[in-house]
């Protein structure tokens, strides 16, 4: 079976740029009470969904391949945001492309979305399934965060974006050389937004539930941060070994957890050079299933990859879910 | 590998679940202006079944996934991808998928929740089904399940839909097929976002600021309960559910006359019958079970396979076709060897 290849990859940040002293404000603190590891984010404006930023996402991508919105034979939404309740965002970015009736399938894997979105279009692409799919994640969080003093140590890490990318079959050495996906939910309350929650009754939120902020994101960053920091390790490991690559052969590593601290010790432990390992968190803030693809994307750009590099993707998140892809440019 | 060599993928055990709770149709007519006779001759439904108090989608999927295990004699350790279809998840996040995976007592194993509501399942089913063929996975748990009795309206400004939904749970355990000619044939996924309003939840909305509010929970609007244009579906799911059936047929060279069970998902019996009409399909090559449970979103077909298969209307050899269409537009088909 050939392997798989991204053949355009795209992103777009909404316009809105929050730096820590504007987001101080907003929460109620003072301009040197916003200690961040994250230098800034972006929020949507009011009223722009992750299917909105999606859309602008996949023309990118679409330019970069040279391709049609036509030529798409299959779309895969990645998204913890969703646009609405139901259908899922995928149904929407399908309409805005003029997809037709193209089959669009909504995944949530939260923080992991563009890996095991990358490892479900892999196989659609290595059986013959699909040729040409489109790999959507965007989030808006902006509209679901706490801008209460007390909910400034979870807000300032979350930022809205989207990323996009063309997956089909691989000509050549090209190609995603090994995806490597895992969950374990033992502790999934160290990261999780509990409301609306089908498993409350008579009604799934109420006002006392709104009252009670049970429909916030709440994070253990003391309990989890050690944790990533071994399960990015390890996974790392883990897909270079199945790619049958070292870790010298990697031209860049792109690292993802909702802080970035963890992410560039991770790379310091491992040996990799500032120069060669992108934090993802640090300078747009954690835009969950979107950041991967987003860094990958503006290096990309920059020209900080290019055609023929190998490529290391790993992060981990709500889940717990953790992964990695092994790509050649 | 060529297309045709890959080996196929085939379902090792079906399990299903539903709670204990059954709710007539004249238990609905006290909390509502409806009538028994309005709900029968509209959608076939005579009762569905509702959990008690603090029963999530999870919960009823890891019942049906133990008898689903079962059935096809694999141990939850050996799984290789959890997969869970739902449109009521028990949390905003993680996936249920996650709640399922602790609640099985396993870990390691990628677990993610398939969002594609009435057509979950079938698309869940497609991305199990690549998972084996590509070789990426040996076992696969798929698992469409439902909690839509927190999420309704059951005051008379949600009759229409309120009365059509039930809570409930399907399993199917994915393997490689070793017979030649047998298993997955072939999976079809469509959607068409530009009738997404038609049928949707549309609160909480990250694309409103806040997400969720006093409104939207509150409000005379009922934001965060199902919105449907019945008409309007009715007629696209009759159109939608024979050309996906015969565009699975065609694509395996076959016909409406070589199709032992056609199982769709229980949407409305009034859409199963028109739909067999259109497909020249007697009434006992058409399974429902809507009657007894309502429509159960992603968890109707793997509770109406499993059914199919207990009262002994599949047998090895058969062609299978299993079908959905609900909420996106999403529809799609699966044509299995049985």
């Amino acid at each position: 079976m050939p392997p798989t290849t991204i053949l355009g990859l795209g992103h777009r940040l909404p316009s809105w740029v929050v730096t820590n002293e504007e987001l101080a404000a907003r929460c109620g603190l003072g301009a040197d009470a916003m200690r961040s590891p994250v230098g800034q984010r972006y929020y949507a404006e009011p009223g722009i969904g992750p299917s909105d930023l999606a859309v602008e996402a996949a023309h990118m991508a679409l330019g970069r391949a040279k391709l049609e919105a036509q030529d798409i034979d299959f779309l895969l939404f990645a998204t913890m945001t969703p646009d609405v309740a139901f259908p899922g965002s995928g149904c929407y970015l399908q309409d805005k492309l003029g997809l037709g009736t193209v089959g669009a399938l909504d995944i949530r894997a939260q923080c992991l979305g563009f890996i095991f979105g990358l490892g479900v279009a892999e196989q659609f692409v290595r059986t013959g399934t699909y040729h040409r799919v489109l790999l959507a994640t965007a989030e808006v969080h902006s509209t679901g965060l706490d801008f209460s003093p007390k909910g400034a140590p979870v807000s300032r890490y979350f930022g809205d974006g989207a990323a996009a990318a063309i997956l089909s079959s691989a000509d050549g050495d090209r190609g995603v050389l090994a995806t490597v996906l895992h969950t374990d939910a033992s502790e999934y309350e160290r990261f999780w937004c509990e409301y609306p929650s089908s498993r409350q009754h008579p009604i799934r939120i109420t006002l006392e539930d709104l009252a009670a902020e049970r429909h916030y994101t709440r994070i253990d960053l003391d309990g989890l941060n050690r944790l990533a920091a071994r399960l990015l390790r390890e996974v790392i490991d883990e897909t270079l070994a199945r790619a049958g690559c070292r870790q010298g052969d990697v031209a860049h590593y792109f690292l993802h957890y909702v802080d970035p601290g963890v992410a560039r010790e991770v790379a310091a432990t491992l040996g990799i050079g500032r120069d060669r390992a992108t934090a993802t968190a640090e300078r747009t803030g954690h835009i969950a299933s979107a950041s991967l693809p987003i860094a990958l994307s503006q290096a990309w750009s920059a020209g900080a990859v290019r055609a023929g590099d190998l490529v290391c993707l790993a992060g981990v998140g709500a889940g717990i879910n953790w992964g990695a892809a092994v790509i050649r440019l | 590998m060529a297309e045709s060599e890959q080996r196929r993928a085939r379902i090792l055990g079906v399990g299903h679940y539903v709670p204990p709770r059954t709710v007539s149709n004249a238990d609905l007519t006290a909390l509502m202006e409806t009538s028994e006779e309005w709900i029968v001759q509209r959608t076939g439904i005579e009762e569905r079944h509702f959990v008690d108090r603090n029963i999530g989608a999870a919960d009823l999927a890891l019942e049906a996934a133990h008898r689903a295990l079962e059935a096809a004699g694999t141990r939850a350790a050996d799984l290789d991808l959890l997969l869970l279809g739902t449109l009521s998840p028990d949390i905003d996040f993680p996936a249920s998928a996650c709640l399922l995976q602790r609640g099985l007592g396993v870990k390691g194993m990628p677990a993610l929740d398939v969002r594609n509501q009435c057509s979950g399942f079938l698309y869940g089913l497609a991305v199990g089904d690549a998972f084996v063929r590509s070789g990426a996975a040996r076992r696969v748990l798929l698992v469409g399940a439902e909690v839509h009795s927190s999420g309704l309206d059951f005051s008379t400004r949600g009759r229409d839909v309120a009365v059509i939904f039930g809570d409930g749970a399907g399993a199917v355990v994915l393997g490689p097929e070793e017979r030649p000619g047998h298993g997955i044939l072939s999976t079809h996924l469509h959607a068409e976002g530009r009738y997404a309003a038609k049928l949707c939840v549309e609160a909480p909305s990250s694309r409103c600021a806040p997400r969720i509010d006093e409104e939207m929970i509150a409000g005379e609007a009922g934001r965060l309960f199902p919105k449907m244009h019945g008409s309007y579906v009715f007629r696209h799911a009759v159109t939608r559910f024979t050309e996906v059936v015969q565009e699975a047929l065609a694509a395996n060279g076959l016909a409406a006359t070589d199709l032992s069970l056609l199982i769709p998902h229980q949407a409305n019996l009034r859409i199963s019958q028109l739909v067999a009409a259109g497909l020249e399909l007697s009434e006992e090559r058409v399974f429902s079970n809507i009657q007894r449970y309502g429509n159960t979103t992603a968890a109707s077909i793997p509770i109406a396979l499993d059914e199919a298969l207990g009262a002994g209307r599949v047998h090895p050899g058969d062609l299978v076709c299993l079908a959905s269409f609900g909420s996106g537009f999403t529809w799609a088909a699966a044509l299995l060897r049985w």
